[in-house]
């Protein structure tokens, strides 16, 4: 099986989600994966393009990513940002199995003298990690064991909605009660809570434009993880990092709470947990409410 | 609240239900709504919905455009797929819903200008088809003006701790926004795909 990817890091991995995309590449490379970014990558249109300019001109930014992937080989296509990896994947999909969307996105693509065929498979980091490395070898790689951290694992919604399946058939998880990251959590050492929100909604986008409509859904979240004595919370999708963070303070104001919990992503727990460096390979520098149970931990 | 059976003052449109079945991605699977309503039950915004995704079918199906159209439930929508996963009848709920928020502005049903997802969504557009990503400081600054003057400088200011967080963190960088290289490519192929897209909408 190959061992290399290529990689699509996407736009937040420059802005919001950069401590994801630092801890992703450090923890595949300790596991022996090459990952080869797509070279001249653009955004995927995230949740909100196809308002903006409707199914096509949204799909066609997906298909010139997988274009230039196709260009650089035939190596599978990795992302580990939720929303990059749906719409890629959706796209994909569409581009292999519609004829018609096949023939529009070939003809847009052909104004810049490029096409696909939709012969590569998109996958999720999460996935590559629980199928491609497996369980067993994510604790072969653990050397500083998190034991004593209580951690309340947070999917959200798009890491496993609508494509908790894989391309090649077969599935690495169940979309309503997903049990990889209470794995992933596990593998560390340290101790998953049972956290009955781990899909539930932290408001996506609308959290962006209009919190006050969506306060009450991370206020939920936050006093699940506080009442069940979770030291942080760990996700692997940027916006429920971003959001279930930054929004604690006005939470705090609407519902006279005082949540300070840190959230976290899980490839930055593995990171520590694998011995790597706190700051250059966990970005744990890189939270806004600092991680200090973990940072303690680190080498 | 907004009731679905028929009401004198209300305007039909029987041929809405045709149109949006051959023109809104996924439409062509809304007929096979069995009107459950697991969508609407599963949906974390429904709460903040006039209407929510169940009864905009059914409605859609009554020839009710003009009430469907007018609906806030399109952009409440967070795209979570809880109601495109859930529905026992393989209904692109989420999809369907979107390309109707769309239509709803397009067709002037909606003003744009209160509509925050729309302006959001332009001012997102703007970066992808201008940058070739997304740039989180100029989309957010671009959506809170889009709002008017004191608008955004009042969102600005709400968000100014967040916005300081994220500068210390180096999660918001100061200078240049990040571009795709090759920007004219970009912009010939979605312009052409504008271009297949009003093709295909003309012919419906
Ligand atoms: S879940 Fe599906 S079948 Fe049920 S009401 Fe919603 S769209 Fe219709
Ligand atoms: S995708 Fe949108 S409509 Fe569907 S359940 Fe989620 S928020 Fe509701």
């Amino acid at each position: 099986m190959g061992k290399k990817f290529t990689f699509y890091p996407g736009c937040s991995s420059q802005g919001s989600g950069q401590h994801l995309d630092t801890s992703t590449r450090a923890v595949m490379a300790k596991l022996g994966y090459e990952l080869e970014d797509i070279a001249d990558w653009n955004c995927c249109g995230a949740s909100v393009g196809e308002l903006a300019a409707g199914h096509l001109p949204t799909a066609a930014l997906s298909a010139r990513n997988l274009a230039q992937a196709k260009e650089q080989g035939d190596q599978d296509v990795m992302t580990a940002c939720a929303a990059c990896y749906l719409n890629t994947h959706a796209v994909n999909e569409e581009i292999r199995d519609n004829e018609q969307t096949k023939n529009d996105l070939n003809e847009a693509l052909g104004a810049a003298g490029k096409s696909y065929d939709g012969s590569l498979h998109v996958r999720h980091a999460c996935e590559v990690l629980v199928n491609d490395v497996g369980m067993d070898a994510i604790k072969g790689a653990v050397s500083n064991s998190l034991s004593g951290l209580k951690v309340a694992g947070y999917v959200g919604c798009q890491t496993v909605r609508p494509f908790a399946g894989t391309e090649r058939g077969g599935s690495y998880d169940e979309y309503d009660q997903p049990h990889f990251l209470d794995d992933f959590i596990n593998a560390t050492g340290a101790e998953a809570i049972d956290f009955e929100n781990r899909t539930s909604c932290c408001g996506g986008s609308v959290s962006v434009m209009k919190p006050d409509q969506t306060l009450h859904l991370m206020h939920k979240i936050l006093s699940e993880a506080q009442a069940k004595g979770a030291d942080m919370i760990a996700t692997p999708c940027p916006l429920c990092q971003t959001n279930v963070e930054m929004y604690q303070d006005k939470i705090n104001k609407k519902y006279g709470t005082s949540f300070n919990i840190p959230v976290v992503f899980h490839t930055q727990l593995l990171a520590v947990a694998f011995g790597l460096d706190a700051t250059k390979d966990a970005a744990l520098n890189q939270n806004i409410i600092p991680a200090d149970k973990l940072k303690a931990k680190a080498k | 609240m907004n009731a679905i059976s028929p009401n004198p003052t209300q305007k039909y449109d029987l041929s809405f239900a045709r149109w949006v079945r051959d023109n809104i991605d996924g439409g062509e699977r809304m007929n096979m709504c069995m009107q459950c309503g697991v969508c609407s039950g599963s949906c974390p915004l429904s709460d903040q919905m006039d209407l929510g995704p169940r009864k905009i079918f059914q409605m859609v199906r009554a020839g009710m455009k003009e009430a469907v159209l007018k609906s806030n439930s399109f952009y409440q929508c967070v795209s979570c797929y809880n109601c495109v996963v859930r529905c026992p009848r393989q209904v692109p709920v989420k999809y369907i819903l979107h390309g109707l928020g769309r239509l709803a502005v397009q067709e002037g049903y909606q003003p744009k200008s209160n509509v925050e997802n729309a302006r959001f969504a332009d001012a997102f557009w703007w970066s992808v088809t201008t940058f070739g990503k997304t740039d989180e400081r100029l989309v957010t600054a671009k959506y809170y003006f889009s709002g008017g003057l004191m608008n955004g400088i009042k969102l600005g200011l709400g968000n100014l701790k967040t916005a300081l967080g994220m500068i210390k963190t180096k999660r918001m960088h100061l200078g240049a926004p990040h571009k795709a290289k090759n920007r004219g490519e970009l912009k010939a192929i979605l312009a052409k795909a504008v271009e297949i897209q009003a093709r295909h909408e003309g012919e419906a």
